[in-house]
């Protein structure tokens, strides 16, 4: 087994008020891919929101150690510049803010806090078109408002944008595939695969396997009614889609 | 001079009391109908005005035309006088008792201010222009009243921006505004930036617009003030006339700043289109209290009213109140009001890509003023209002061009292409 690099541990969190996940026990290990699949409500998003430190979760009892340290009380921009990123089931718009400006105070605010010098504009643009090209964006979203009036898998696109240029070292992808043609899974998936490096570490939530056909999980884990109730190898995807997750529960 | 004194003379003593020109019966007789305005006035209901009309004031006495500067396309007015005109812009600037009174405005102060104006301001426009008006005031403690008119010829389209400067003028309050007459066909472009920028008084602005068969207006004011302060528009719009007015209020500490407005819609076929954005820190009160009102001569007009408010602290209040009333059913109209907090999805999605929660909050802030901003036509304006904003909310200014330019980022990154 490679290096963990974060450790949930019996994570007991509510939302709502109302107690979601139910002891979820995982570990992500360095430089692997884990894949995480569950029905519909199970806390697979809750989960996420766990790990970023979203407002609206209250963790009850349990850790979350990330290199070594229990984040779950730290503000969610500090677990970002820490190396954490989710890309969001459903970004938000947020209409007025530039997205080149918005991008590159996300990217300046990382450089400051590892201690480089910050990116001056056309340095920061000259890296954002090359990638807006990669993955086939169109060269407006750049100065477009944040997500606003993007479509579904414009919005998906630009997570991806987000994750290459802020090169995070621990990357949920919540259902990043959902909404996406059949371009745009693939040229998604190239960007998640080009951020493979031996070192950093993923976490796709998704309902599909297609995906997973793209980007070769190490894990599948099965996350049903709060907990983390089975992890196995790839082979795992055909069982689910062949069987469903009731029969899992039985095993 | 107690205004609330006034309240209940009648024309005849009103005219006598002022020592108004006989061309203003009909102002005293409006305001000795209205009334003078106590905090159970309509126009007033949400700001303090009874300290103001009860307190004693010394008028400021308006002196004979002195030496008149040239500059390049301002006209400054200091203490209610002409002391600058620009050597370059086509105006016809002089002084006249003569005036053409809206005798239907819903504001007694408009009448007020106008009794005590022996003479008003008028600015002809017969042609193009772009002019800036610096309005001055260097009298403390001291009601300084004055008027001016503003006539946009037919076919001439015309932008006035504002800008107020109270040197010395702490204490002070000013009863002052426009009567525009926007002819045939012509536009007029009215930005006013009501942040004073050095000292304190207590501006009351009371406006009449007058849009004529197919004219337009644009009316766009910002107000990053402290302390209190209050713009009323009347605007009333003719056959295929339109008004854009949009109201940026940025206010802190104890402020009670705000818009009162009724735009009425004669002519048929009018549009008007009327904007509200307020960000309301700590104990302050923002006002937007705003009627549209369509005739029953107002048919196939188009109505538009919405207000929004962002309270920062527990402590600021928004009173909102758009209202339509109508008189036809054969009409486009909405209007709508929200008040609320910042976004916190919004809010949560920055955070979570390492941007510290004031930088958020403050790219949030920019984002819910920028909309009115950068409504702006003119550049060397709205970048001028970007920084005024910036520096009212955060004390100094670092906008860059990023934050504001589009097209300077294709101009980097065309750079960097090479
Ligand atoms: N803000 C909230 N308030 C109350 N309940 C919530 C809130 N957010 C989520 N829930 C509930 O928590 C449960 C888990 O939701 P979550 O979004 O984590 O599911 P999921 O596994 O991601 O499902 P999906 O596959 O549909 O995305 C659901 O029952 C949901 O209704
Ligand atoms: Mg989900």
């Amino acid at each position: 087994m490679s290096r963990v690099v974060m450790d949930i541990d019996n994570l007991h969190a509510r939302i709502g008020g109302k107690e979601i996940l139910k002891g979820l026990n995982l570990q992500l290990e360095e430089g692997k891919v884990h894949a995480i699949m569950g029905p519909n409500g199970a806390g697979k998003s809750t989960l996420s929101k766990a790990i970023t430190g979203h407002y609206d979760i209250e963790v009850l009892d349990g850790e979350i150690r990330y290199k070594g340290q229990n984040i779950v009380d730290w503000e969610p921009e500090d677990r970002a510049l820490e190396g954490i990123f989710l890309s969001f089931q459903n970004p938000v718009e947020v209409p007025g803010v530039n997205n080149a400006y918005f991008l590159r105070t996300a990217v300046n605010a990382k450089r400051k806090h590892q201690g480089l010098p910050e990116l001056n504009a056309a340095e920061f643009l000259r890296e954002m078109k090359k990638l807006v090209q990669e993955l086939g964006m169109k060269p407006e979203m750049i100065s477009r408002s944040l997500n606003e009036g993007f479509s579904g898998g414009e919005k998906k696109r630009n997570e991806i944008l987000q994750m290459m240029m802020l090169q995070p070292d621990v990357i949920i992808l919540d259902e990043i595939d959902s909404g996406l043609d059949i371009d745009a899974l693939r040229a998604v998936s190239e960007g998640i695969n080009k951020m493979k490096d031996g070192k950093r570490s993923f976490l796709v939530i998704t309902h599909y396997s297609r995906i997973l056909d793209y980007i070769e999980p190490d894990y599948i884990h099965v996350l049903k009614d709060g907990k983390i109730i089975k992890t196995a190898g790839p082979e795992l995807v055909a069982e689910l889609e062949e069987k469903g997750y009731g029969a899992i529960e039985e095993a | 001079m107690r205004p609330v004194l006034l309240g209940s003379m009648s024309p005849e003593s009103l005219m006598e009391e002022l020592q108004a020109a006989p061309s203003r019966a009909l102002a005293a007789r409006r305001l000795s109908e209205l009334g003078m305005p106590t905090r159970k006035s309509e126009a007033y209901r949400y700001f303090e005005i009874d300290p103001l009309m009860d307190h004693d004031w010394e008028r400021v006495e308006i002196s004979a035309t002195s030496e008149i500067e040239e500059t390049q396309r301002r006209i400054v007015i200091t203490d209610g006088v002409v002391t600058a005109l620009p050597a370059d812009v086509e105006v016809q600037v002089g002084c006249s008792d003569a005036i053409d009174l809206d005798g239907a405005h819903f504001d007694p102060l408009y009448y007020l201010g106008h009794l005590m104006s022996r003479e008003v301001i008028s600015l002809r426009f017969r042609k193009d222009a772009r002019v800036t008006i610096v309005h001055r005031c260097t009298q403390p403690a001291k009601l300084l009243a004055y008027r001016t008119a503003i006539y946009v010829d037919a076919n001439v389209h015309v932008q006035i921006s504002e800008r107020y400067e109270g040197e010395n003028a702490c204490g002070a309050l000013i009863l002052s505004g426009h009567d525009a007459f926007v002819s045939r066909d012509a536009t007029l472009t009215l930005v006013k930036d009501q942040t004073l920028r050095i000292g304190d008084y207590t501006p009351i602005f009371s406006h009449r617009i007058k849009v004529d068969s197919q004219a337009s207006c644009r009316l766009h004011s910002f107000d990053f003030g402290a302390g209190s302060g209050l713009q009323l528009i009347k605007a009333e719009l003719h056959e295929h006339a339109r008004i854009d007015a949009d109201h940026l209020l940025y206010a802190k500490d104890h402020a009670r700043r705000g818009t009162v407005s009724q735009i009425v819609h004669i002519g048929q076929s009018s549009v008007s289109n009327q904007r509200a954005k307020n960000i309301l820190v700590e104990k302050a009160r923002g006002i937007f209290d705003a009627l549209i009102k369509v005739e029953h001569s107002g048919k196939e007009t188009k109505a538009h009213q919405n207000s929004k408010a962002i309270l920062l602290n527990d402590g600021a209040y928004m009173a909102s109140k758009p209202q339509l009333e109508i008189y036809i059913d054969d009409l486009e109209a909405s209007h709508g009001s929200t008040t609320g907090q910042l976004d916190e999805a919004q809010l949560f999605y920055l955070r979570s890509r390492g941007i510290a929660k004031d930088e958020a909050r403050k790219m949030l802030i920019l984002a819910f003023a920028n909309e009115l901003i950068d409504a702006l036509e003119d550049d060397a304006l709205r970048e001028d209002l970007h920084r005024s904003f910036e520096e009212a909310y955060w004390g100094t200014t670092n906008v860059t061009c990023m934050e504001t330019c589009h097209g300077c980022e294709d101009l980097a990154a065309e750079t960097a292409a090479k």
